[in-house]
């Protein structure tokens, strides 16, 4: 009841800016917004604002150089000259000057009657903005102000505007924004000529913005020495040019956040409408801007905790909202009803960062929309430091790491976590959080939770290497060292690996460390390259036992092995020096035929612009132009299309990618193979028609999308979207799951008589490496929908699939036909991923069961039935009657383990 | 453009025995045959017959308004035996936008190559609106003071004008044919395009169904379509051409992606599109892969990386933010777009959509001019308008209007024969054998024949242009883009108000 009077007093406080705003006559302007790059990251120490430079040059292409902005929360009081209480509780006013005449009258009217100013400075720049290449526009003059509201100015404010039984920091904050509000509406909006805008005026919080690029920001503003927890940045795709200032640049503020965000939306009128019966204006026309003062009203006005925030803009729909407890349904409901115009309707992807001032903490917010028609990355790396990461893009993730990781080795270059979050989902809610908090010993903790304030952690007694020391070296036995060469030689890979992998749960670090440099010191004789090779990177695509060990340690220790290996190849010169040969963007014009002996290119991605006419992709075609059969390719930084554009009758070619491959990997190859060891970006082998795809890892959005055949083995997740109006005969194994819309439209034929097919096996690793069922094998409430062909064979041992989740397919019972189908791509799949049929598919709670049991095929519905209702065919299935041929044990089955 | 040569313009008549036309010719009983009517009309409506003379090209014929002439047979005939009405069917025949006398005016420039001569209004429909409405205002004829000829005048333009590395694609006319897949219609509807196109120096869309063989002997001048459904899209066809199209929406139905309804999937469309016989084909809408701008400039990225030589063009639908597409697509790297306006679709379209959702191209297509100028890029784009051009006046208003060049449908079908029954989408059964998959119906059409009647028609329409341009004082299309002055809409301005004639 408090908060609702709270709520109504603060909305009809604002009544006065609509008149005013109404007051000005301006062209309504639509949103006009394109797509965008974001990413952030949250760390429990302050790092320097360089780090977010790496991560915004990765994601050039999803900007235009028309705007990038950053912001910075949790500040270090010493770079900014106040000491550490201004900096907690003075707000920090950020003023752009476009038009620096205007700052006496900014001044007079909107800072000297209202604060009490602890301290005030122009940010510092560097001298001429043409030294920084490529920016074409000066930015604006920054002012920054730490203040506090006037005792008396408060208190005539909360008289006129009637704000006087709103307590005293919630009147405070009310001014600050109505402040801003007016001071953007007399020197922005209104005039043809902007010549002042409020940046941010948060707490312990600051946003940068400029026409321009993100990174050139940070070179601009000199933020190299200036040290944040969190950073995010944006980089801007504006469709309309002549962009001359950079007011329309995220991120955009509400009072102690800052919201960046990719997409647009649908309902951008519908919202501003929202807004409008809760007298909020939006002054700069962007989609961005009513985002941010959606979160504002719902979490400042309305004092709804974060959860609701995120359902408010975000709601859970369909079979998800059904998995809801019954309470929450009863509470969500009644947010839906509220606040369903308010919610963005389109594609959309907001990074949010904020000060919580009440709970005096720290906070880097990711939230999809539900359909997840925007790509989007999580990423969580623990140890002495603590990081988490949001991005567009997971190279982005990993080039911010390498990033910290050279300056600090307390990070390290890999993650323990990548995940992409399922939107408007009972599982994550499509929302994750991460908090910096201080605990009781006074050191900084990160915790990162979803919606429902589910944790996500690391293993917590397994230790991470620490890099800032040198591994000491250990002793390698001489029977050790001597068995090692012998079984190189030998051949037998497989072997040598599951040896070496029994032994290593065992190994500390320094003895890891030496058998990797011993085996990278073995591939030196040409003879053992190539097995010391396919040795080191089974480490990267294999799940197993690590003991005291952290994963991510030993794949970053493999990688660096692998790295130094690839790079101790020579370059290629007049003469052949092996069967190796590198190439990397120095040399690229020493690119030429192979001689008979060298057999394989080695291909270093470093430097490569991620596509046009330089592109890495094109490097490899024209090596293969050249008669190059085996591609090695590493320290891939995103660089997009890899493996197009070879066209077609390209059997026997074969790519391995190492590292982080970008978008589009293998779409269109026609008979080639790629092997991608580690995760791998969105919109995968589109169109494939032949040849074979392996992903060690997870694979992003519109996953095969139009493909017409080819083998797919995937050991993780696909995202949103995948195989979609896939014809032909693709046969793909997916051994997590997909996030939704898994094969709509599917129209690849009888897959009986060579059409294709999807195996989802729904299964993930555990820290210790094991194999172990996801929660359910498909979480999505759209499996199959619309399909015309085809079929999807799913591992559903308890049942957990149900008829509600296909629109328009059908489940059939798991034949012998169906098993004779799948299982030689089974025996390919255990043999590529180490999981088993016998011991892993096949056996359930201990106990081997029968292909039947396990399995469940989904098959396409005729036509005619498509034509009908939908519905009617659900009950058909839920009733049990009239589909042929289906015993009767299933729907037993089916009772049993609902019941369990 | 020099060097090429226009093609040979040859007779190619009605496929069907009687070919329709405004007028019905009776010969009564009272006939002689004595001949007279076969020898005199100049236009070979008469035929020798055994009884007597058969009007079997009576559509060939100037109805009554033909009296002033003394070769008018109704008149000369000595038994007086020769009555010659508006035929019954005409009447029915076609609709507002394609009336009776758009499509025999359109089949007669099919035929011959030559502007009717019957009377019949070929320039505008009657749909009361937009192009309708718009007329030229040309100068008095021999009215300007610096005569061209005809060879002096260029119909020519440049596609690639964005300065990149990639190269200059020039075509004879401002005109190419727009994509039509193989499935909504059949393979030598499509080869009498592509084969068209080919004798033009223009190019042929193949639409969103897959590249067939037969295609592939005409590679340079066909564009391969990248659509939602990316049905038939292969690394291999992209590589093969020299233009590849984005379609992102059809103006005839934004936002409803594509569809072929069951019964046109026969085996062979089904194998081309690697989809099931007998079971309906969609193509979604959006591309499941594009989102926004940054997506797009990726997905024509790919394009380009895979086929390092081709033109990228962007079919886009006329949403009211069309100019953002425009300028969207302009940034994101492609070289022409492609606006496709709400007149255009087959009869498969729904009827519902059809009209009802995208805006006419004549609205969207100043707006996108006006804004690219202003944005200071409009030189670096070439700007193709379709969805609703039905004749070389259209061509030309369009042209005035802001565009470079234009992209047709339909009216190569009418040169086909189509009569718009707009039943397109029901099953195979097209009775003129155009918009169909079945082997019979199929047959019902030679390609020699489509291909000289498509041809024919476009030179007529180039003949038109040539004449238009001459009258305005021009020596080259690229001067009629963007001229709104020489453009005046008949509910504003009246003949008497302006110097010159309205056309």
């Amino acid at each position: 009841m408090k908060n609702r009077t709270y709520a109504q007093s603060i909305i009809d406080s604002r009544r006065h800016l609509g008149d005013e705003a109404g007051a000005i006559s301006r062209p309504r302007v639509d949103a006009e917004e394109g797509g965008c790059g974001v990413t952030g990251f949250v760390c429990n120490i302050p790092v320097s604002g360089r780090h977010i430079f790496e991560p915004s040059v990765q994601m050039h292409n999803r900007g235009n150089g028309k705007g990038g902005g950053l912001a910075a929360v949790g500040l270090t009081p010493a770079k900014l000259g106040v000491d550490q209480r201004t900096l907690d509780e003075d707000f920090l006013l950020q003023v752009a000057l476009l038009d620096e005449t205007v700052l006496a009258e900014m001044e007079e009217r909107f800072i000297r009657p209202h604060f009490r100013v602890a301290h005030e400075a122009f940010i510092d720049t560097v001298d001429d903005y043409r030294d920084i290449p490529g920016l074409e526009m000066k930015p604006p003059a920054v002012k920054r102000y730490f203040v506090r509201v006037r005792p008396d100015a408060l208190a005539r404010f909360r008289k006129e505007r009637n704000l006087l039984m709103l307590p005293e920091d919630k009147a405070e904050e009310e001014f600050i924004y109505q402040n801003t509000y007016r001071l953007n509406l007399a020197l922005y909006s209104s005039l043809g000529e902007k010549r002042a805008f409020v940046l941010s005026h948060g707490r312990d919080m600051m946003i940068l913005k400029i026409v321009g690029y993100a990174e050139q920001v940070a070179q601009y503003y000199k933020l190299d020495n200036f040290d944040a927890h969190i950073w995010i940045a944006h980089q801007r795709y504006p469709t309309k040019g002549r962009v001359w200032h950079p007011g329309g640049a995220h991120p955009f503020i509400g009072l102690d956040e800052a919201l960046v965000h990719n997409g647009d939306f649908a309902n951008y009128y519908s919202v501003t409408e929202y807004l409008k019966q809760r007298n909020i204006y939006p002054l700069f026309l962007t989609d961005t801007e009513v985002s941010v003062q959606i979160f504002d009203l719902l979490n400042r006005v309305y004092g709804y905790p974060l959860e609701y925030i995120i359902e408010a803009l975000a709601p859970t729909a369909e079979m998800d909202f059904d998995h809801l407890p019954e309470e929450k349904q009863r509470i969500y409901r009644r947010i839906q009803a509220a606040h369903i115009h308010g919610s963005p309707d389109g594609p959309w992807f907001f990074i949010i960062a904020r000060t919580d001032v009440k709970n005096r903490q720290y906070q880097l917010i990711g939230i999809t929309d539900t359909a997840m028609l925007r790509p989007q990355v999580f990423a969580i790396q623990k140890g002495e430091v603590e990081i988490g990461l949001i991005c567009s893009e997971k190279q982005a993730i990993d080039a911010t790491l390498e990033s910290l990781a050279k300056e600090d080795p307390r990070f390290g270059t890999i993650a323990d976590h990548y995940w992409n979050a399922r939107g408007g989902s009972y599982t994550d809610g499509g929302a994750f959080i991460f908090t910096v908090r201080e605990s009781a010993n006074g050191r900084k903790n990160l915790i990162c939770s979803d919606k429902f304030d589910r944790q996500i952690d690391v293993p917590r007694d397994q230790r991470p290497c620490d890099l800032t020391k040198k591994l000491p070296l250990a002793k390698l036995e001489s029977a050790f060292q001597a068995g090692l060469r012998k079984e190189l030689r030998k051949g037998d890979v497989e072997g040598l690996f599951s040896s070496l992998a029994k032994g290593l749960p065992k190994w500390d670090y320094s003895y890891t460390g030496s058998v990797l440099n011993r085996l990278r010191d073995l591939s030196k004789d040409d003879a053992l390259k190539g097995n010391v090779i396919r040795l080191l990177t089974l480490f990267l695509d294999r799940y197993y036992p690590t003991g005291k060990k952290r994963r991510r340690s030993i794949l970053q220790m493999a990688t660096e092995t692998l790295h130094s290996l690839f790079n101790t190849v020579p370059l290629l010169n007049d003469n052949a020096a092996g069967r190796y040969g590198r190439i990397n963007f120095e040399r690229r014009q020493h690119l030429r035929p192979p001689f008979p002996v060298e057999e394989v290119l080695i291909a270093d991605a470093g430097n490569f612009p991620p596509e046009g006419d330089d592109s890495y992709a094109h490097l490899v075609t024209e090596a293969y132009r050249m008669g190059w059969k085996k591609f090695i390719c590493f320290g891939l930084r995103g660089q997009r299309f890899l493996g197009c554009g070879l066209g077609p009758e390209t059997e026997g070619i074969r790519i391995d990618a190492y590292d982080s491959t970008g978008d589009y990997l293998a779409s269109g190859i026609d008979g080639l193979e790629i092997y991608v060891h580690g995760n791998a970006q969105d919109q995968l082998g589109q169109i494939m028609k032949r040849g074979k795809l392996v992903v060690y890892g997870d694979v992003g959005q519109t996953f095969m999308y139009g493909a017409k055949g080819g083998e797919v083995y995937v050991l993780g997740n696909a995202a949103g979207r995948p195989l979609i109006n896939a014809v032909g005969r693709p046969r793909v194994i997916i051994n997590g799951t997909a996030l939704d819309f898994l094969a709509e439209s599917f129209m690849a034929g009888d897959p009986y008589n060579g059409g294709g097919f999807v195996i989802v096996n729904g299964l993930t690793f555990d820290d210790r490496g094991r194999v172990i069922p996801q929660d359910t094998p498909y979480p999505g409430s759209n499996l199959f929908s619309l399909a015309s062909g085809g079929a999807i064979f799913i591992r559903d041992p308890y049942r957990k699939i149900v008829p509600e989740q296909l629109n328009g397919g059908q489940i059939l019972p798991f034949d012998e036909r169906d098993w004779e189908l799948i299982l030689p791509y089974l025996k390919e799949n255990e043999r590529l991923f180490g999981i088993s049929i016998n011991r892993h598919l096949l056996t359930v709670d201990g106990k081997r069961r029968k292909p039947g049991d396990v399995y469940r095929t989904i098959g396409a519905v005729k036509l005619s039935v498509l034509a009908s209702s939908s519905l009617s065919m659900n009950e058909e299935w839920v009733t049990g009657k009239s589909i042929e041929g289906m015993p009767d044990i299933l729907f037993h089955h089916s009772t049993n383990y609902n019941k369990i | 453009m020099t060097g090429f040569h226009f093609p040979e313009i040859k007779n190619a008549p009605s496929r069907f025995r009687n070919a329709l036309g405004k007028y019905r010719i009776t010969i009564t009983r009272a006939c002689t045959n004595c001949g007279l009517c076969v020898e005199i009309c100049p236009y070979g409506v008469y035929q020798v017959g055994s009884k007597r003379p058969k009007a079997s090209c009576e559509h060939l014929c100037l109805g009554p308004s033909c009296s002033k002439n003394d070769f008018y047979c109704a008149e000369r005939c000595p038994e007086k035996a020769i009555h010659i009405r508006l035929n019954p069917s005409f009447e029915v025949l076609g609709d507002r936008r394609w009336p009776a006398e758009l499509l025999a005016g359109t089949w007669h420039m099919a035929e011959t190559g030559a502007i009717p001569h019957q009377g019949l209004n070929y320039k505008t429909g009657d749909s009361g609106g937009g192009f309708d409405k718009i007329r030229f205002i040309l100068p008095k004829e021999n009215g300007n003071d610096k005569p061209v000829t005809d060879g002096d005048i260029s119909t020519a333009i440049e596609l690639n004008r964005s300065g990149d590395s990639r190269p200059k694609v020039t075509i004879p006319v401002p005109l190419y044919l727009g994509g039509m897949s193989f499935g909504s219609v059949s393979i030598v509807t499509m080869l009498s395009r592509a084969r068209a196109a080919v004798a033009l120096g223009t190019f042929c869309c193949t639409g969103e169904g897959g590249y067939p063989e037969e295609l592939m002997d005409y590679d340079d001048n066909v564009i391969t379509q990248v659509a939602t459904g990316l049905f038939g899209v292969r690394e291999d066809t992209i590589k093969r051409v020299r233009i590849v199209e984005f379609k992102y929406a059809q103006g005839a139905k934004p936002g409803l992606g594509g569809h072929l309804l069951g019964d046109k999937v026969t085996p062979r469309v089904a194998q081309m599109r690697e989809a099931v016989a007998g079971s309906a084909l969609f193509s979604p809408f959006p591309f499941h892969s594009v989102y926004s701008v940054e997506d797009h400039k990726k997905h024509v990225d790919w394009i380009k990386e895979i086929n390092r030589k081709a033109l990228v063009s962007v079919k886009v639908s006329t949403p009211t933010d069309v100019d953002m597409v425009a300028v969207g697509s302009y940034y994101a790297g492609a070289h022409i777009v492609q606006l496709d306006g709400s007149y255009g679709g087959t009869g498969a379209a729904p009827d519902i959509a059809k009209k009802n959702i995208a805006m006419p191209i004549e609205y969207a297509l100043p707006k996108v001019h006006k804004f690219l100028l202003a944005e200071g890029i409009r030189d670096k784009i070439t700007i193709i308008a379709s969805g609703g051009i039905r004749s070389a006046y259209d061509m030309a208003k369009i042209i005035a209007m802001g565009a470079d060049g234009v992209c047709l449908g339909t009216a190569d079908l009418v040169a086909l024969e189509c009569i718009r029954c707009h039943h397109c989408e029901s099953g195979r059964g097209c009775a003129r054998g155009i918009a169909t998959t079945d082997d019979e119906l199929t047959d019902l059409m030679e390609l020699e024949w489509g291909t000289q009647r498509i041809i024919n028609m476009y030179s007529a329409w180039r003949a038109q242009l040539v004449n238009i341009l001459k009258r305005l004082g021009m020596r080259s299309v690229a001067e009629l883009v963007g001229r709104f002055d020489v453009l005046a809409h008949m509910d504003y301005i009246r003949q008497e108000e302006i110097e010159g004639e309205l056309d």
